[in-house]
């Protein structure tokens, strides 16, 4: 969809009973998930019997005329659209392959998906409490970093094609795209001077949920703040209580956000801050030169002024659907501002029009 | 045979994480990134100092400034910033994640380096944008975590949502945001001929990464709890205790899966359960499908789940650490885990690159000190500049900015 975003056309092969995703949820809005109504604008769908030499002839035809390729290799349908296969015809062609866990090692050829490649990267360790039942990230964070960088993959190919005189194959797996997110924890590990902060703390803290107020909750971070100004926050906090406690040394530094002891004295400050409204704490904190933000849920962000300046969410025309709510892409370029060409296709929608250009 | 950016040059001008990383892909897919430090920098200092820290130096410098050369540059300095406008004529592309007209302050607005250069692809890269109530406001990763809701979709069944204690996620897929608008900006430049300003924001690229979660509320502008190890949008696809008290994850998301998963677990008759015939119904009564699917699981050790599932085909997996991971296999054939040398910490772990080309192999570097590569990179440009015809003007832009800083010092340039 990225291609497709940035002005490809692009060409969505399915089977005959569509892409799965077309399934997931609910919410479904016109009968097709919502997921996918946000994950497949501006492509063209053709719907192909993948069983058949003829479905299959088709789809080899609109390879040996493509620029890119964006094959799952776990999944393939048919051995003629292995990269062999298809660069015989094409060899132009960048053939950008996803797999699970990589295209090499003994799980080379597994199919996977989010919550296993989560897990395998130890991604779940940055959540939830050991010996609790694992937690993942709602996000899916492995096959959006796989996206990213089998976008960024298909455009360095792409620039390189004039300089090499050919297209060529690239690998990019879930599974490696979370272990290279992950980096800074690698390095962190490699033989630090002492064993301990920012990065390493993410394996034996326990979980966040930021500060409670009483109408949300936010984030706090006292590292701007002046020596000297902590006692009179804790008087405008009506936390002069605080001080009686055995634990109020720590109060004194590092103890919000993702200080070292942060969760040493949380249910300190959560006493203290949850008499304020969000609105009062923020004002009461940034005061003192804290930095404060508000831990916003979806329906905050709809309604937030700096995403409506910005005209981060449009509404579209979804056949089918009606109106529906979707995200401009993340990126502006100046001479090429964004326009939403097509909606998310229905099954085989364009089969007719691509058949005709194929010269069927 | 090279990357596949051989050939392009980037002036790095980006500290902290997201500009840097988004930097080191473009250099491990083999462009010439050059980081530009104030000279002589304190490497103690770098990246706020935030720990831990090798021989000194915060980790996150170490990370996020792999694959590139260093170059000290004093940008308040005359000399050094006609340095840095010869050294423009050279590259392809410029970054800068910087408050909004810090760039502009320092002589380096679009507009002062496509005058220069017409063909640099110019990429900022802010916290939240550069129009709107918060414009200035910095970007990081923790405060983006809770502005974008990333932290809205995580937190165990019944429990409080929780922060995703790595603390990297929201500033590398900004980073990774950018690198890839910059090499769709080089595309578009074979067929225009010219480079153009693109703007990448935190706000937008955090909220990007969350496209299915929050497409899932603007569909139904209700705000989901969060439920686990489960999914949102496909059942089954969830984590289940097994018999010797570990866990196996498993992710189905069509009908192919969730047929070969009864079969697998010998559970044939919930095909013809009619509150598990579709995803929709599975989601939609996923209680009682985890109610009938957890004694199924509970009843055998996790390694026996792993076989019958691998066998059947039904994505599935099991938590696993940094201490099992680094020398597996998988990682290590793929190269996904990677020790590295560098200049002044010695070898250090790192991910490897996530690509493999065919063709144009990308590259993983270790981290250079800052401005290690300054006297090979003014000695380049000297070359250039003697080697061309001799300009009748000095190079500056058409409106050169005010030159703020000491004057009458001496450049801050210093040959290594």
């Amino acid at each position: 969809m990225e291609l497709g975003d940035a002005g490809a056309d692009v060409i969505k092969i399915e089977s005959l009973s569509g892409d799965c995703a077309r399934g997931w949820g609910p919410p479904q809005e016109g009968g097709t998930s919502s997921v996918f109504l946000r994950l497949n604008r501006n492509k063209r769908s053709i719907a192909l019997d993948l069983d058949s030499t003829e479905g299959i002839a088709i789809a080899c035809r609109i390879l040996s005329s493509a620029d890119v390729a964006v094959v799952d290799v776990n999944r393939l349908p048919d051995p003629s659209f292995r990269y062999e296969q298809v660069a015989e015809s094409n060899p132009q062609l960048v053939y950008c392959a996803i797999s699970g866990f990589g295209d090499r090692g003994p799980w080379a050829d597994r199919p996977s998906g989010e919550l296993p490649v989560q897990l395998m990267s130890e991604a779940t360790s940055s959540l939830g409490r050991t010996g609790e039942p694992p937690v993942r990230a709602g996000t899916d964070i492995a096959s959006m970093y796989a996206a990213i960088h089998g976008v960024q993959g298909i455009c360095a190919a792409l620039l390189a094609r004039d300089r090499i005189g050919s297209g060529q194959r690239l690998d990019v797996s879930l599974f490696g795209s979370l272990l290279a997110m992950r980096s800074t924890l690698w390095v962190a590990l490699s033989n630090p001077d002492e064993w301990w902060g920012f990065h390493l703390d993410s394996y034996v803290k326990p979980p966040d949920h930021g500060y409670p107020c009483s109408d949300g909750r936010i984030f706090v971070n006292l590292a701007g703040m002046k020596k000297g100004e902590l006692d009179s926050l804790l008087a405008d906090l009506k936390m002069d209580w605080v001080r009686d406690d055995r634990q109020f040394e720590f109060l004194a530094q590092e103890s919000t956000g993702a200080g070292r002891y942060a969760h040493t004295v949380h249910h300190l400050w959560d006493r203290g801050i949850q008499q304020f409204t969000v609105a009062e704490a923020t004002n009461i904190i940034e005061r003192h030169g804290g930095l404060v933000f508000p831990m916003n849920d979806f329906k905050m962000i709809e309604n937030n002024d700096q995403v409506k300046a910005v005209g981060m969410i449009r509404s579209v025309e979804q056949p089918g659907a009606g109106r529906i709510k979707e995200m401009i892409p993340p990126w502006d370029f100046a001479d090429t501002p964004y326009e939403i060409r097509l909606p998310a296709p229905r099954l085989g929608e364009h089969t007719d029009a691509i058949l005709k250009e194929l010269g069927s | 045979m090279s990357g596949p950016l051989e050939g392009i040059r980037v002036f790095d001008l980006t500290i902290y994480m997201v500009g840097p990383w988004a930097a080191v892909q473009l250099g491990a897919l083999g462009a010439d990134v050059i980081h530009i430090e104030q000279p002589n920098v304190d490497p103690s200092s770098l990246s706020a100092a935030v720990p831990p820290r090798i021989n000194g130096t915060s980790i996150g410098y170490i990370t996020w400034n792999m694959n590139k050369r260093g170059l000290f540059l004093d940008l308040k300095a005359p000399e050094d910033r006609a340095t840095a406008y010869e050294l423009l004529k050279t590259c392809d592309v410029f970054m800068v994640n910087m408050r909004t007209g810090t760039a502009d302050r320092l002589g380096l607005s679009y507009e002062a380096v496509s005058a220069i250069n017409p063909q640099i692809i110019y990429c900022s890269i802010t916290g939240f944008g550069e129009s709107g109530p918060m414009a200035t406001r910095p970007g990081a990763d923790g405060q983006m975590q809770y502005f974008s809701g990333f932290w809205s979709t995580n937190g165990a069944r019944g429990a409080e949502r929780e922060i995703y204690r790595h603390f990297t996620q929201m500033d590398g897929s900004t980073g990774n945001y950018a690198a890839q608008a910059i090499l769709m900006g080089l595309l578009a430049r074979k067929r225009t001929g010219k480079g153009q300003r693109i703007e990448v924001s935190m706000l937008r690229a955090t909220t990007a990464l969350q496209t299915a979660r929050i497409g899932e509320y603007l569909a139904t502008a209700e705000v989901a709890r969060p439920l686990g190890s489960a999914a949102f949008a496909t059942a089954p696809d969830e984590a289940y205790l097994c018999e010797d008290s570990q866990y196996v994850g498993i992710s189905v998301t069509n009908e192919r899966d969730w047929k070969a998963l009864c079969k697998a677990i010998l559970r044939e008759d919930l095909l013809s359960d009619p509150r598990f015939a579709s995803n929709v119904d599975r989601v939609t009564n996923r209680d009682a499908l985890t109610a009938a699917l957890q004694p199924v699981f509970r009843d055998k050790p996790q390694y026996h789940w792993m076989m019958q599932l691998t066998r059947a085909r039904v994505p599935c997996g099991y938590p696993m650490r940094f201490e099992q991971l680094r020398y597996h296999p998988q990682v290590t054939e793929n190269g996904y885990i990677i020790d590295t040398d560098t200049s002044a910490w010695g070898h250090v772990y790192t991910g490897g690159p996530p690509w493999h080309f065919s063709q144009t192999p990308a590259q993983w570097i270790g981290t250079p000190l800052p401005g290690e590569h300054t006297g090979d990179i003014l000695d380049e440009i000297e070359q250039r500049r003697s080697s061309l015809p001799a300009d009748p003007e000095p190079p500056s832009p058409a409106h050169p900015e005010p030159v703020e800083g000491r004057a009458g010092e001496s450049p801050a340039v210093r040959r290594v």
